[in-house]
C-alpha cells in the first residue's frame, strides 16, 4: 500500500500524468476530424480512443490518476503544514551559518514578523499549495458528477408557435448523463416574437426573441432572450442559438394550424420537404428578391408548391390541393432555434474553480518560516520558504562574513 | 486627436527605448531614470488613445487587433511600473519592456483604421473580467521572460546589467511572476467558462482557445512543478520560461489570427 502511495507521489509520475494531459488535450482539440465539416477520424485514432478524445478510456484513466496522485500528494499535506508553521521545519530548508550581522534584522528585512524563536513571512499562505491541489480534486469531482447529471437539448419555434418541451417530436439533439432524469422538462414555450437582425445600441445585429415560458412550479411570463444570456425557468434554462430561417403557418383540414420551417437553399431559396394528410411526399418553396438573411429584409417573396413535377405558386389565404382536402397559407414568418440545459451540481465546478484560483492567490505571496538556530546547531537560523531560498542565502552571505 | 495620442505614445516608447539602450550597451547612468520616466510618461497619451477609441466605437479594447495589442502594451508597461515599485530591482526590466512596447505599437497601428461593432455575446462582465485577465496574464509571463532573459545574460556576462538584481534574485522573480501569470490566466479560463455558460449553457465546448489556454495552463504547472518538485532553476528554468512564454503567445495570438473561432473577431486585422 505504502509503495503505491510513493509511487503515485513521486514527482516523475505527477508530471509524466500532467504532460500526458496537456498532449492529449492539444491533439484531440486540434485533430482535422475534431473540427466542424472535418474528416472522418483514421483508423488509428479510433483505435487509441482519439476519435472522442475526451470520452475515451486512455483519458479518463489518465484523469483518474492525476485524481489518485493529487490525493496521495495532498494527503498529510495539512499536517505538515501545520508542523512547518510550528517551526518544525522539513530537511529541505535553508540553513543560514552564523554571520557578522543582525540576523533578526536581516530577517525582519526580509518580510519575516515574530518576537519568538520562529518567524513567519505570509504565515496563511503557506496553504497555498494545499488549497490549489484540493481544489482541483474538487474540480475533477465535480465535473465528473455534474456530466453525469447534466441534461440539454434543441427545440425549433416559428413566431406565434406553441409548444410543450415535454411532447413527442419538440426536443431533438438531447444529451443527457446517466444520472439525469430521463423525463424532459414539464415547460411549455411560446415564440411570441422574433427577430434575427435585431439593432441593440453597440453591438453587431443578431437574433431576439420574446419567449413567453409556463410549466409546473413556474409561473407563466414573457420575458426576451439573446445569444448574450439565457433565461430560467425553474430548473431549467434556456439559450438562445444561432440557426434560423423561414416558416410558413398553414391550415390544414382536419389538422388545424401547423408550422413548417424552410432549410435555406441558397441566398434566396428556402424549402421543406412535406407530406400531405395522404402520404403524397411535397416541396413547399420560398423564393425572395433580396437575400433572406440580409439584415434589409427578404423582400417580395413568391410561394410554391412542388409535387409530381408540377409547380404551383400559392397565394396567401387562397386554398390549394393539399392531399384529400384543401389547404390555405396563413403567414409567414421566422424560426428561431434554441437549447434548454439543467445542470445542477454545476455550483461544485465553479467551487473547485474558485478554490485553484484561491490557492494560486495565496501561491503568489512568497510564505515563509525562520525559526533561529537552537543551542548545539550550526545555522543561526533555518528557513523555509515556499519559493527563493537559495535569493534569501545569496542576501545572508552579502549581510556580513563569516562569524 | 485619437492619432495624435497614440503617435505621442509611441514617440515615448520609442525614446525610452534609445534611453534603455544607451543605459545596457554604454553604461550611462541617466538612461534607466530617463528611460523610466519616458515609459511612465507614454502611458498617458497611451491612456487618452485607448479612451477615445472606447468612446467612439461604444466597446472596450477588445474588438480589432488594433484595440488589442495597443491595450496589452498599455497593460504591459502599467504592470512593469507597478511591480518596480514593489521591487525596485526589477526596474532595469525596463531595458526588455520599452522595446517590446514599441514594437507591439507597431504592430497594432497595421489596423489602427479597422473600427468594427462587437456581437451582442460580448454583453457581459464575465467577458470584462476574462480580457482583463488576459492581458494580465501575457504581462505578467512576458515579464518572467524578462527576468529570465537577464538571468541568461548575466550568467554569460556578469558584469551586464549592473543595476538589474543578482541572479538569484531574477530567478526568484521569473518564478514569482510565473505564478502570477498561473493566476491569471486561470482566472481568465474562469471568467471565460463563467462567461459561456451565461451565453450558451455550457461551461466547455473544446474550442480550439479554449483548448490551447488549457494547455497552457497545464503546461505552466508542469514547469512549475519542475522548479518545486525537481528544484530547477537557473538556466533550465530560464529556457522553459521562454517555452512557457511560447504556449502564451501562441494561445493569446496565433490561434486566433490562424485558426477560425469564435475568438477571431479579437484579433481581426482587415
Ligand atoms: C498529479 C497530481 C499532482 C501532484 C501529486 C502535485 C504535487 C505538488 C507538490 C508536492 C507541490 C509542491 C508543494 C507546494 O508548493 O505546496 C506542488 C506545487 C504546485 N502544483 Fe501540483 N501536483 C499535482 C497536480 C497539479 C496540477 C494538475 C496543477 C495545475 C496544472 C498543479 C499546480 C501546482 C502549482 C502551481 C504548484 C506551486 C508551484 C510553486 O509554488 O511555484 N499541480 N504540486
Amino acid at each position: 500500500m505504502s509503495r503505491l502511495v510513493s509511487l503515485l507521489r513521486s514527482p516523475r509520475l505527477v508530471l509524466a500524468v500532467i504532460a500526458f494531459l496537456a498532449v492529449w488535450t492539444g491533439v484531440g482539440a486540434w485533430a482535422p476530424w475534431m473540427q466542424p465539416e472535418g474528416p472522418p477520424p483514421p483508423p488509428w485514432a479510433v483505435a487509441v480512443g482519439l476519435a472522442h478524445p475526451f470520452t475515451s478510456w486512455p483519458f479518463l484513466v489518465v484523469v483518474a490518476l492525476l485524481f489518485a496522485s493529487t490525493l496521495a500528494c495532498t494527503w498529510g499535506r495539512r499536517a505538515r503544514t501545520l508542523a512547518i508553521r510550528r517551526g518544525e521545519l522539513p530537511p529541505s530548508a535553508t540553513r543560514l551559518p552564523p554571520r557578522a550581522a543582525d540576523l533578526r534584522a536581516f530577517l525582519a528585512s526580509e518580510g519575516f514578523r515574530g518576537e519568538g524563536e520562529v518567524l513567519t513571512r505570509f504565515g496563511p499562505a503557506l496553504w497555498g499549495g494545499w488549497v490549489l491541489h484540493v481544489g482541483l480534486l474538487v474540480l475533477i469531482a465535480a465535473v465528473l458528477v455534474q456530466h453525469a447529471l447534466s441534461d440539454s437539448g434543441t427545440f425549433d419555434l416559428s413566431e406565434g408557435e406553441r409548444a410543450s418541451l415535454a411532447a413527442h417530436g419538440t426536443v431533438f439533439g438531447r444529451e443527457k448523463g446517466p444520472l439525469a432524469p430521463d423525463a424532459l422538462p414539464d415547460l411549455d414555450v411560446a415564440l411570441v416574437r422574433f427577430d434575427p437582425f435585431r439593432k441593440q445600441h453597440g453591438y453587431s445585429s443578431d437574433r431576439l426573441s420574446e419567449l413567453e415560458v409556463s410549466g409546473r412550479g413556474v409561473a407563466a411570463r414573457t420575458e426576451t432572450i439573446d445569444r448574450a444570456a439565457g433565461i430560467r425557468a425553474g430548473d431549467v434554462e434556456i439559450f438562445q442559438a444561432i440557426p434560423s430561417g423561414m416558416a410558413l403557418t398553414l391550415d390544414v383540414p382536419g389538422m388545424g394550424m401547423r408550422t413548417v420551417r424552410l432549410q435555406p437553399e441558397g441566398p434566396r431559396r428556402a424549402a421543406a420537404e412535406v407530406t400531405s394528410p395522404s402520404g403524397e411526399p411535397m416541396r413547399l418553396v420560398v423564393d425572395s428578391e433580396s437575400d433572406l438573411g440580409g439584415p434589409a429584409g427578404p423582400g417580395k417573396l413568391l410561394v410554391w408548391m412542388e409535387s409530381r413535377g408540377t409547380r404551383r405558386a400559392l397565394m396567401p389565404g387562397s386554398p390549394f390541393p393539399f392531399g384529400v382536402g384543401e389547404a390555405r397559407v396563413l403567414g409567414m414568418g421566422r424560426w428561431g432555434r434554441f437549447t434548454y440545459t439543467r445542470t445542477p451540481g454545476l455550483w461544485g465546478v465553479f467551487a473547485g474553480f474558485a478554490m485553484i484560483l484561491a490557492g494560486c492567490t495565496l501561491l503568489a505571496f512568497p510564505a515563509g518560516v525562520a525559526r533561529l538556530g537552537r543551542p548545539g546547531e550550526t545555522a543561526a537560523a533555518v528557513v523555509f520558504t515556499i519559493r527563493g531560498g537559495s535569493a534569501l542565502a545569496a542576501e545572508w552571505e552579502r549581510a556580513g562574513p563569516p562569524a | 486627436m485619437q492619432s495624435i495620442l497614440f503617435w505621442s505614445a509611441v514617440t515615448l516608447y520609442a525614446l525610452a527605448t534609445v534611453a534603455w539602450f544607451a543605459w545596457a550597451a554604454f553604461g550611462r547612468k541617466w538612461g534607466a531614470g530617463a528611460g523610466t520616466a519616458l515609459l511612465a510618461l507614454g502611458l498617458l497619451p497611451h491612456a487618452g488613445s485607448l479612451a477615445m477609441r472606447w468612446i467612439e466605437v461604444g466597446h472596450g479594447p477588445y474588438n480589432t487587433r488594433y484595440e488589442v495589442i495597443s491595450a496589452d502594451t498599455f497593460i504591459l508597461v502599467a504592470v512593469w511600473l507597478v511591480a518596480s515599485m514593489v521591487a525596485r530591482g526589477l526596474r532595469g526590466l525596463g531595458v526588455f519592456v520599452a522595446p517590446s512596447a514599441f514594437l507591439l505599437m507597431g504592430w497594432a497601428v497595421s489596423t489602427f483604421e479597422l473600427k468594427r461593432e462587437v456581437p451582442i455575446i460580448f454583453k457581459s462582465w464575465w467577458l470584462v473580467m476574462h480580457i482583463g485577465f488576459a492581458k494580465l496574464f501575457f504581462a505578467s509571463i512576458l515579464l518572467a521572460a524578462c527576468c529570465a532573459a537577464a538571468w541568461l545574460i548575466k550568467e554569460r556576462k556578469p558584469s551586464a546589467l549592473a543595476s538589474l538584481p543578482s541572479r538569484e534574485k531574477l530567478d526568484l522573480y521569473a518564478h514569482q511572476f510565473m505564478i502570477v501569470s498561473f493566476l491569471f490566466l486561470g482566472v481568465m479560463i474562469a471568467a471565460g467558462a463563467l462567461w459561456a455558460h451565461q451565453s450558451w449553457g455550457r461551461y466547455w465546448g473544446w474550442d480550439p482557445i479554449e483548448t490551447s489556454a488549457l494547455v497552457t495552463w497545464i503546461v505552466f504547472g508542469i514547469v512549475l512543478h519542475f522548479r518545486v518538485l525537481h528544484r530547477w532553476s537557473g538556466r533550465r528554468m530560464a529556457w522553459l520560461t521562454f517555452v512557457a512564454l511560447g504556449f502564451a503567445v501562441v494561445t493569446i495570438f496565433v490561434v486566433a489570427i490562424l485558426v477560425p473561432t469564435i475568438h477571431n473577431s479579437y484579433m481581426v486585422g482587415s
